[in-house]
């Protein structure tokens, strides 16, 4: 199928004549090429992110492959799309990150994180020198003014704080799960947070999910530091999901 | 849907509607065209083993080496277009020996690998670059015992139990699901990855083929080199009994 309507103005960063940046566009689409789902969740006093681990091939160790980024002690993140993207874009957040308790003097906050990110993506959206990264940032953190807080960049340079959100293959399904269950405005303990996150993956895989299936990364408010849950944890919250229902 | 290149194909900064890079693509099919490259983390080591096709009698034996050393504790193998290769090995060293001589201690293997992951996807970033037409098994023993990595063009890497590339990839890494690697010894692994190379090559297609065998292990002391002569013409025959017992 060959697309006459964009005739060229899809080969780099411009414009086409009806005003879209087909190249973006097309970078979003690449974060589906990962194959991989990932949600975040906002609860009263936490906020979770969770992810899908798909490894295919057993040759591989497993320790070696994740999705979830420690950014600081205190924010983490999920990578959704082009794995060596993911890589180079957590590693620049580090840097920032680290770059900014430097010349300030104290932990950089979640939405500040977000929106430098988001700068640094709008850059490659404007210069044809570099292409955009094919990854979706998922951030959590707790906010010492704001509390818990939950970001979302994308490759066009646009950052928004969401009560839960989804990147990634199933990203449209999850939302609209997502969307039916926050239409209460529900206030999430912890255990709900992060047992509504397994449910919304389970639901849009359509299939019941392990402990092996699954990465969870938590922030609390009394414990702020960001924390990637062990197996044990997770089946257990498994369980308790299981029981309820 | 444009599947097919056409024009989204011509650098690697562009990508296509359906979001793919096609030039990564490309790059790792100049990789599916070398010859096979088999590796094993054993419990007690690490070994590499390369299948090096000899396109001509003239040429020496021993040149166009594959396998290479990094540092002391680190050993690569390439597959894939070896004067890509070069760069990423002379990097390698360089990364090594400043990481030595910033931090004072040998460079950890997961490190290594990241930093030149990173750098091969430096090279899928920019229209004025091509990426790198090869791919490296990093394999080496530090802190957290034996490991291996995979770095492919596309700056992605990974850690595996045993890994293959080239053109016996797909048969190479039947053979290596049989494997149970946490129970096997460098020793074994090396006749191993050597039944594993001959009975992938093809006999057929390629004529001469030279076995090029690395291993880190305990035995060397946590130091990387090239097979001892004993050992490799032990794995070989090793090898070549075993392809005749199969056609038997």
């Amino acid at each position: 199928m060959s697309r006459s309507g964009t005739a060229g103005y899809d080969m780099s960063i411009i414009f086409s004549p009806q005003g879209k940046l087909y190249q973006i566009e097309y970078a979003f689409k690449a974060i589906k090429t990962g194959g991989l789902t990932s949600v975040g969740i906002r609860g009263k006093d936490c906020v979770v992110v969770a992810t899908q681990k798909k490894i295919p091939d057993k040759l591989i160790d497993p320790k070696s492959v994740t999705s979830l980024y420690k950014l600081t002690d205190y924010i983490g993140c999920v990578q959704t799309g082009i794995v060596p993207d993911s890589k180079s874009q957590a590693s620049r957040a580090i840097q920032e990150c680290s770059s900014f308790h430097h010349k300030f003097g104290y932990q950089i906050p979640p939405n500040v994180l977000a929106k430098r990110m988001a700068d640094i993506a709008q850059l490659s959206t404007q210069h044809a020198s570099a292409r955009p990264l094919g990854v979706a940032m998922i951030l959590i953190g707790i906010d010492d003014e704001l509390g818990p807080q939950l970001f979302k960049v994308d490759p066009a340079g646009v950052y928004t704080g969401y009560k839960a959100t989804a990147a990634g293959e199933k990203e449209q399904e999850s939302t609209n799960f997502l969307e039916k269950k926050f239409k209460s405005n529900p206030q999430l303990s912890k255990d709900e947070t992060i047992q509504m996150a397994i449910s919304t993956l389970q639901s849009v895989l359509g299939a019941d999910l392990k402990s092996s299936d699954l990465e969870i990364g938590i922030c609390t408010m009394d414990n702020r530091k960001f924390v990637i849950m062990t197996d044990e944890d997770i089946d257990s919250q498994l369980t308790k999901l299981a029981e309820r229902d | 849907m444009s599947s097919v290149g056409s024009g989204y194909d011509l650098y690697v900064s562009t990508y296509s509607p359906d979001g793919k890079l096609f030039q990564v693509d490309y790059a790792n099919k100049a990789v599916e065209n070398s010859g096979t490259l088999v590796a094993i983390r054993a419990k007690d080591g690490v070994v590499l083993g390369v299948e090096k096709l000899v396109p001509s009698k003239m040429l020496c034996s021993g040149s166009n080496r594959r396998v290479h050393h990094i540092d002391t504790h680190v050993g690569v193998a390439i597959a894939g277009f070896l004067a890509d290769a070069r760069q990423l090995i002379t990097r390698a060293r360089n990364e090594a020996k400043n990481y030595k001589s910033t931090y004072g201690q040998p460079i950890p293997i997961k490190v290594l690998s990241q930093r030149i992951a990173s750098f091969n996807h430096m090279h899928t970033l920019y229209g004025s670059v091509r990426p790198f037409g090869c791919s490296i098994a990093i394999t080496g023993i530090d802190q957290y015992g034996p490991q291996l990595f995979l770095v492919e063009p596309s700056g992605s890497c990974v850690g595996y139990f045993g890994a293959s590339l080239g053109k016996g990839k797909q048969a190479a890494k039947n053979e290596l699901e049989k494997i149970k690697f946490s129970e096997m010894t460098c020793r074994e692994a090396i006749k191993e990855v050597s039944r594993i190379i001959y009975s992938v090559h093809d006999e057929v297609k390629d004529k001469d083929f030279e076995l090029e065998l690395g291993w880190i292990s305990t035995e060397t002391n946590n130091v990387h080199q090239i097979v001892p002569k004993e050992l490799h013409d032990e794995a070989e025959a090793y090898a070549k009994q075993s392809l005749e017992d199969a056609n038997m």
